[in-house]
């Protein structure tokens, strides 16, 4: 018996539970690297920004809901910025937006991370050509994941966020 | 409709003229007499427009009057619309229709945002989609499709700011009208060609 | 002390970045309080020159633009354009492309309706109606994929019919998700009809008066609520509208409330709609757009085998069609109101001009006569049910 229940499927996660398992109730306390420790936290619940500004919002929002649950990932949707990890970015920047995304961004606190969600985000997209379209929220703010599609699917979506938390775990330190 | 079409023109002397196309009722006036005519259709029995739908501009940079203000009208009772055409110039100014329709306010905005159009008497007459410090008229057709500046963040002065534009692949216009009319390009070599 | 206290009224910003502001809307309200005494809209924040875009562009390239406009109800959008450029076309859509498109508006009419309601509960505190209305969202949206290919953003109307036919099977699968609608609609209304919080923060707030109503030039469930019988589907119908059987719901007293009832309402007629169009379309057969080789590309089968095939899909694909000269305006029944296209065609393969009449533009408008003399919170319940989507109004 032990704190956590796995069955014996000896799939990677099995194993590493199981050694968990064992180590809990020998010992009564578990020893990690800080780095590893840290980078789990981060990863396991990575609250995002809901920056919807236009229709990828919709499919955003689609990928917090029932099907597509986000939340069980640890991803939480937070409206506000300064309790955001994660800055979602989806929709098209104009403009006139484009001051207040910074502004949003510069309230994040560190350690921030961004998804460019939707073609329109990753490279201006459908309006690329436009007069009044920032060509790339990548020209505001520095982006980590881009999400391509008009719009992507939520499960688009969803493995870009699996791909930041890959990231997150590969560029893991305690420094910046 | 047509019958529609000859009321007007007897009942109100602010129209120009009256034509009926694709099943569409259409009235041109004057900017002098809109707001007369718009009053006239709104309250007349026959008529009772009483919602204005939709208020936008055209621009034909060919007339000297470049700018034609077109205003929608529906009559919820008569179930039937109607087409107002106001032709303008740059400096001319139009009468607004806010006095007679609460819902000409931004309509008529926007119409001065992206045409350069003055509405006089207009409660509140502001750039309302365009960029705060915006210059310029967007829909125009001398207006270039991706405008003349563009936006990004400068690391070193800690905000936005505005650059002139600068794409990494024009915008492909194809030239579809016949060879004989359309596209006049000059190929190296011409040049030598007219002077002989 | 003196008697004359001076009373200054407070200038807030609810932010472009907002939970309950539906997209990008930046308001400046003057506040005395907790009283809004004006408030001032900004938008434009997702102005992205639709437009002038449109102008630049073929017919046929324009109509992804109109999806993208109120991007909760994408195919109502298409189905006004594509109406539009039918009627300078002087043609009319074969008889089962007008029934998938009735079809698909009403489909559309309740994936709009879904996302507004439920959304709008989420704005006045209730959480579960999203959760529950998503998923249905989620499956209607199986059948935008299954008949367009997109799950959103369709292409699906053209002007001259439909893109495509139905995949086989669709018919039985929306017959069966008919059938475990009208359960999920009344538990939604049993959550919420009932609610003594959801009825405090909704019922009085942002009552609009008839004659207002028409000034300000709302439509749709807005000018419903109100209590006038308008719809542009028994009105000035179009497509096959006028076989279906179905009826309006008007409201009372022009309220949050009589607007949230309205459009729940609208969502049980359009099942009805839905289902007199599933029986219809197994009868129906026939081509779903139009068979004028010069305005719908022939098939890719025909494509493959025939020259003048060939030529026309070449032709329509890099030029598309020649619209003759003239000018239209004409308007659908959208989910959220009176959408209207009015183009001018000078008789070249792109419009010349194309103007969008979106039905959030007039409703926002009307947003401080709405909200003048309620509370903040109000400010949310009251944006939630004008059903303002930021793709339409800035365009």
């Amino acid at each position: 018996m032990g704190v956590i229940q796995s069955k014996p499927g000896a799939t990677a996660d099995a194993a590493l539970s199981r050694a968990l398992n064992d180590e809990l109730t020998d010992k009564g306390f578990v020893v990690s690297q800080l780095d590893k420790l840290i980078t789990w936290a981060r990863t396991g619940s990575m609250w995002g920004l809901t920056f919807g500004l236009a229709c990828c919002g919709v499919e955003m929002i689609h990928c917090w809901m029932s099907r597509y649950d986000l939340d069980r990932f640890g991803f939480a949707p937070m409206p506000s910025p300064r309790s955001a990890d994660v800055m979602i970015v989806a929709g098209t920047l104009t403009n006139k937006m484009a001051p207040a995304l910074r502004k949003v961004y510069d309230q994040m606190a560190e350690p921030r991370y961004v998804i460019s969600m939707g073609s329109c985000a990753n490279g201006g997209g459908y309006y690329h050509y436009s007069y009044s379209v920032v060509r790339g929220c990548d020209r505001i703010i520095p982006v980590d994941v881009y999400v391509p599609g008009c719009p992507p699917t939520a499960e688009a979506l969803l493995y870009g966020v699996l791909q930041l938390q890959k990231k997150v775990r590969r560029t893991g330190t305690l420094v910046r | 409709m047509e019958a529609l079409g000859r009321h007007i023109v007897e009942a109100s002397s602010a129209t120009i003229a009256v034509s009926i196309r694709l099943g569409e009722l259409m009235i041109e006036t004057m900017p002098d007499k809109l707001v007369a005519l718009l009053t006239f259709l709104r309250d007349d029995p026959k008529c009772l427009f009483n919602q204005l739908v939709d208020v936008c501009g055209v621009d034909w940079p060919d007339r000297s009057q470049r700018f034609d203000v077109v205003y929608n009208l529906l009559s919820l009772k008569h179930n039937i619309r109607v087409r107002v055409k106001v032709a303008t110039d740059e400096t001319t100014p139009v009468p607004s229709a806010s006095s007679i329709f609460s819902s000409a306010g931004w309509f008529e905005r926007e119409t001065y945002d992206l045409y350069g159009v003055w509405f006089s008497d207009h409660p509140d007459l502001r750039r309302i989609l365009t960029d705060y410090g915006f210059e310029g008229h967007p829909l125009r057709k001398d207006f270039p499709l991706t405008g003349f500046v563009e936006l990004r963040w400068d690391d070193v002065q800690k905000r936005v700011i505005y650059e002139p534009v600068k794409l990494t692949q024009e915008f492909r216009r194809f030239d579809f009208l016949s060879p004989w009319e359309g596209a006049r390009q000059v190929l190296p070599g011409d040049e030598k060609a007219k002077a002989s | 002390m003196a008697d004359n206290v001076e009373i200054k009224t407070l200038t807030m910003n609810f932010g472009p970045q907002h939970p309950a502001a539906h997209g990008v809307l930046r308001l400046v309200v003057e506040m005395d309080g907790e009283i809004v005494e004006r408030c001032d809209p900004h938008i434009g924040l997702l102005h992205r020159g639709t437009e002038k875009l449109i102008e630049y562009k073929s017919y046929l390239q324009a109509v992804p633009y109109f999806d993208r406009l109120d991007y909760v109800s994408p195919m109502n959008q298409e189905h006004a354009f594509a109406l539009a450029v039918e009627k300078l076309l002087g043609i009319t859509a074969p008889e089962r492309g007008q029934y998938i498109r009735v079809l698909f508006s009403e489909i559309t009419r309740i994936l709009n309706h879904l996302l507004n309601v439920t959304t709008f509960a989420m704005d006045v505190g209730a959480l579960t109606p999203p959760l529950w209305g998503f998923e249905q969202r989620e499956l209607l949206m199986e059948y935008y994929e299954g008949a367009s290919g997109s799950r959103m953003h369709a292409a699906y109307f053209r002007p001259g019919g439909v893109h495509q036919d139905l995949p086989a099977g669709m018919l039985d699968s929306m017959e069966a998700w008919i059938k475990q609608f009208y359960p999920f609609l009344k538990d939604l209304e049993k959550l919420l009809n009932d609610n003594r919080i959801f009825r405090m923060r909704t019922v009085d707030i942002g009552v609009v008066k008839p004659e207002q109503a028409i000034d300000w030039g709302f439509s749709g469930p807005m000018i419903r609520a109100s209590g006038l019988p308008w719809d542009l589907r028994k009105s000035q119908p179009y497509d096959v509208y006028e076989r279906m059987d179905f009826d309006i719901p008007v409201g009372k007293t022009g309220d949050c409330f009589a607007r949230y009832l309205v459009r729940v309402e609208e969502m049980y007629q359009s099942v009805r709609i839905m289902e007199q169009c599933v029986a219809a379309l197994r009868k129906v057969k026939g081509p779903v757009r139009v068979d004028d080789r010069k305005i719908a590309p022939p098939r890719r089968s025909e494509m493959k085998n025939s020259m003048e095939a060939l030529i026309h899909h070449f032709k329509l694909y890099t030029e598309g069609y020649k619209v003759p000269a003239g000018e239209t305006y004409t308007a659908v029944e959208a989910p959220k109101g009176e959408f209207g296209v009015y183009l001018v065609s000078d008789g070249t393969n792109k419009p010349y001009r194309c103007k969008i009449r979106a039905p959030g533009f007039a409703h926002l408008q009307a947003l401080e006569m709405m909200t003048k003399g309620h509370q903040l919170a109000d400010m949310s319940a009251n944006i939630g049910s004008l059903d303002i989507v930021f793709g339409e109004i800035d365009r």
